[in-house]
């Protein structure tokens, strides 16, 4: 250590000397006035630069220390630092993946990419959503409305998501009334058994392809694309004629008729499966584990709790003129809402609605705590294996800073457009 | 009562009431179909919310009545401090009594400054009566006496009485502090609180050393006092004691200050080194746990990150492009991974980045560092929002008086900057508050694992009783936050922040 600093300070002083005699050399070449220029330990330039080169000696010397310590002790217990390990078979086996546990860890950390990214999608538009209900209650006109959602914000901003995650998990999911045991015969089937709630899964009917599915995809893209025809259609026949729109009516109408024509036409290309539980044995249908719901559902309630203050801001933030004209005007609350205040409302929250965003996808990583099969918790469960941990740890960070970075691209651009050109 | 009472005497006579419009309080009718049938809809979801909620009341009164609360009461001891060795639980009852007279002594003095300094500028004090604190704090007084009525015997009763009687008497002996002692108090109350940090942790050690540092800065203020009361050193001096002072030919000021440094230096090592030979021979951290680890962790991760969270923000705003990379860099990666992944580098990675011929530290020591580099990273954002805050034209002042970069940082910006992010900084320390329930993952005893680990005894195993144990953690997260959040809101009103 007592080297690196004697080497950084020589380093220092060589870098000020040559910068000093280098600036001298150009001053006489170019017969520069210096004559009004300040003593060097007084210059900015000068000193600006020797903070710079300190700062940054500093880091270095740090860092090669930190570093050679690091291979000091890789070396003593015998790691190798290359990602040879990717390849080896991970040993985990996920609930409902096809993935066998001797794949290769690189198609484990995948899959818990996927499983990410799976409780992000559902859970940010759901968090937004009851958010602004929550947010709008905490502003309703009903005493008792207003207090209870009151309760709610100020309960569960209060306590760390963690805790809802593994309350959610260990005092309510497991103890879900219906089925004590795992085994799915005492689940709850409503609609004739298309739909199954148990305690370890909750299961929904899908589409499975069969022949000409590959063109019925293709024509249903064609249909959304008629449908978004009809739409402008109909906001030009709005804005030219006056006659209602109805603008989502008939787009919903396109596709809907477009797609159940095509469905007959091709012979019927997709049949919905049902879920089917022989001896503990789940198959068919689409079916979401229970620590996913778990983990989605405690954080769409904590984060929600935090949208709900950010839209009650905002709402209170739109000018009072505006909804004193719009009563003026005779909208319905439902109206003043939709037309006048929350589009408003949400070009205020949307930056901080980035935000909490960016702590969903973060605190997504709580899903560890009661073992769903998301990133943290595969890369927690590899190093129990004794996998490599420098490696592991670099790759679990290098992941969610991806998705931190594509989050806030995404909500930059949406927050780009949703702001008034010219404001 | 009766001041009350003639109060608003005086303010209904001190207003003309006839040009008014008549209100009238509304009758309980009344109020109900103003706030709760107001119209049909309302109505509506009036009766379901009734419903909703007496279902939840139902519900919750069965498993109130239901559950067995056993566990909690065998337990209580490992909620509050873990594994804390239970022969020495004197040193967590005598730590937590000094801790209260600190805090006790130190709001009194606050108090009494405030209060000074509103008198002399001629707003209106505010009021800090007894029944002002209870309203304030009344979430963690309930839940706490909540906590100890599971005890099921007395004596756990009388020792938290107590404590609320030491603060509310050393709150009653700070106010009565002159003003001259004022400083003093507050020094007092940090040693008190280093103090009851000692009588846990023992005297070896980062305490011992804090304590001797507390008491040497503290040596040096009252000699530098008393240099200036008795006129040691130059004339010009006087009344500057504590603020920055003109640089002197050495031999004017080598009277007073260089004496006092001397004093200083001596009373700091010697405490220090009293105290490391005595040893009070208490248990480190790493034997924490449970709520008090929880507000331990929380309160170094805030004091600890706020300097390098100042550094970090001021680098970010600087116009040198390697400091200012370098800030931006750190910051947005720490920014920009969950607290767990920094922990579990802490736990795996952290150990083999110490010398290969030093004795690897805890699992909460470096923890620690972990989460101190974590927090300092959000204060680093917060700090830039109020350093942005501060108008351009108090810098180019200072500038035009002549005063050094480093000068107008911290005499002119930093104060007013520091000032503005009060409530934010709150925030922050409410949000590191409920993150460190995250040490539960690299399992580290805090405030949530001990549920975990009252449900694993042998006693209370397979029998679900997280159903009574979460709840319980629940409220205890929940009463210190909800004070804190409510108190961050008070501050901000004092303060007008976000008043435009």
């Amino acid at each position: 250590m007592l080297g690196r600093l004697l080497l950084l300070v020589t380093a220092l002083v060589l870098v000020t000397a040559v910068f000093l005699v280098g600036r001298y050399v150009i001053d006489k070449v170019t017969r520069r006035d210096t004559s009004d220029r300040p003593p060097p330990w007084r210059d900015l330039n000068v000193l600006s630069l020797a903070a710079q080169v300190v700062t940054l000696g500093l880091i270095v010397t740090v860092g090669a220390w930190l570093w050679s310590n690091f291979r000091d002790r890789t070396d003593a217990i015998g790691l190798e630092l290359t990602f040879d390990f990717l390849d080896q078979p991970s040993g985990i086996s996920i609930a409902d993946n096809p993935l066998s546990s001797n794949a290769g860890i690189r198609d484990a950390l995948q899959q818990g990419v996927k499983n990410t990214f799976l409780i992000i999608l559902l859970g940010i538009p759901l968090s937004v959503l009851f958010g602004t209900l929550v947010g709008i209650a905490r502003l309703s006109a009903n005493w008792l409305v207003r207090k209870l959602a009151t309760a709610y914000v100020e309960f569960f901003r209060n306590i760390p998501p963690l805790l809802v995650i593994v309350f959610l998990w260990g005092a309510v999911f497991l103890n879900f009334p219906i089925g004590a045991s795992p085994t799915a015969e005492a689940a709850w089937r409503p609609f004739g058994g298309w739909m199954i709630f148990s305690n370890s899964r909750f299961a929904f009917p899908s589409i499975i392809g069969l022949d000409n599915f590959g063109i019925y995809q293709l024509l249903i893209v064609a249909s959304l694309v008629a449908a978004v025809g009809v739409w402008v259609w109909r906001t030009w026949v709005f804005n030219n004629k006056g006659t209602p729109h109805r603008r989502a009516l008939w787009s919903l109408a396109t596709v809907v008729v477009l797609g159940v024509a095509f469905f007959f036409a091709l012979g019927g290309p997709f049949e919905f499966s049902k879920t089917t539980v022989e001896n503990r044995v789940w198959s068919g249908g689409f079916r979401m584990q229970m620590p996913y719901v778990a983990v989605m559902m405690a954080l769409v309630i904590y984060t929600a709790s935090h949208i709900a203050e950010i839209v009650r801001g905002s709402i209170l933030a739109v000018h009072k003129g505006q909804v004193e004209a719009s009563h003026a005007l005779a909208l319905s609350g439902l109206q003043r809402y939709r037309f006048v205040i929350l589009p408003q409302a949400f070009r205020i929250a949307f930056p901080p609605l980035i935000n909490q965003f960016l702590n969903y996808t973060k605190n997504s990583s709580l899903a560890v705590a009661i073992g769903f099969a998301e990133t943290t918790s595969i890369i927690s469960n590899l190093f129990g294996q004794s996998q490599p941990a420098p490696q592991l740890l670099l790759i679990l960070m290098v992941i969610y800073l991806i998705f931190s970075l594509i989050l806030s691209v995404i909500g930059n651009l949406v927050n780009r457009r949703l702001q008034l050109k010219g404001a | 009562m009766s001041v009350a009472d003639s109060n608003s005497v005086v303010h209904d006579e001190a207003q003309d009431t006839s040009d008014l419009p008549p209100t009238h309080r509304l009758s309980a009718g009344e109020w109900a179909r103003k706030n709760l049938f107001n119209n049909w809809y309302n109505s509506l979801v009036t009766v379901v919310v009734v419903c909703g909620i007496a279902f939840a009341v139902l519900q919750t009164l069965g498993w109130l009545f239901s559950s067995d609360f056993l566990i909690i009461r065998r337990n209580l001891a490992l909620f509050m401090i873990g594994q804390f060795p239970r022969d020495e639980l004197w040193r967590t009852w005598v730590s937590g009594y000094l801790l209260m007279g600190a805090f006790g002594i130190g709001s009194g003095v606050l108090w009494r400054s405030a209060q000074a300094d509103a008198e002399e500028k001629g707003l209106p004090t505010e009021s800090h009566s007894w029944p002002d604190l209870l309203r304030r704090f009344w979430a963690i007084i309930a839940v706490l006496i909540f906590f100890v009525s599971f005890a099921r015997t007395v004596p756990p009763f009388v020792a938290l009485a107590g404590t609320f009687v030491v603060f509310f008497v050393s709150r009653e002996l700070g106010r009565r502090f002159s003003a001259a002692v004022r400083t003093r108090g507050l020094f007092f109350a940090g040693l008190l609180g280093l103090l009851s940090l000692l009588v846990l942790a023992g005297s070896g050690g980062l305490v011992a050393l804090t304590v001797g540092g507390l008491a040497g800065v503290w040596t040096l203020s009252e000699a530098r006092r008393y240099a200036d009361e008795r006129g040691v050193g130059s004339p010009e001096m006087r009344g500057r004691s504590r603020r920055w002072r003109p640089p002197y030919p050495f031999k004017r000021r080598v009277g007073g200050a260089l004496a006092s440094r001397v004093a200083a230096v001596v009373v700091g090592v010697g405490v220090w080194f009293g105290l490391r030979t005595i040893d009070l021979g208490g248990y480190g951290w790493e034997d924490w746990g449970g709520l008090h680890l929880t507000l331990f962790v929380t309160v170094i991760g805030i004091s600890a990150g706020l300097p390098v969270g100042i550094l970090l923000a001021l680098g970010r705003q600087s116009d040198l492009p390697v400091i200012k990379g370098a800030s931006v860099i750190f910051i947005e990666f720490v920014r920009g991974v969950p607290l767990i992944s920094l922990l579990m580098f802490s736990w795996l990675m952290l150990p083999l980045l110490f010398p290969i011929d030093l004795d690897i530290p805890g699992p909460l020591t470096r923890a620690m560092i972990v989460i101190t580099a974590f927090s300092a990273a959000y204060i680093a954002e917060i700090v830039r929002g109020g350093l942005q805050a501060v108008p351009r034209g108090q810098i180019e002042a200072a500038q035009a008086s002549g005063m050094s970069a480093g000068k107008i940082q911290r005499l002119i910006v930093l104060p007013q900057a520091l000032r503005a992010v009060i409530p934010a900084m709150v925030g922050q320390f409410i949000s590191l508050f409920k993150d460190t329930s995250l040490l539960t993952i690299i399992g580290l005893l805090e405030f949530l694992q001990t549920s975990a680990v009252a449900n694993a005894q042998t006693e209370f195993l397979g029998q679900g009783l997280v159903t009574v144990t979460y709840p319980f953690v629940a409220l205890g997260y929940w009463a210190f936050a909800y004070t804190m959040s409510k108190e961050s809101r008070r501050v901000e009103e004092r303060l007008g922040v976000g008043v435009r």
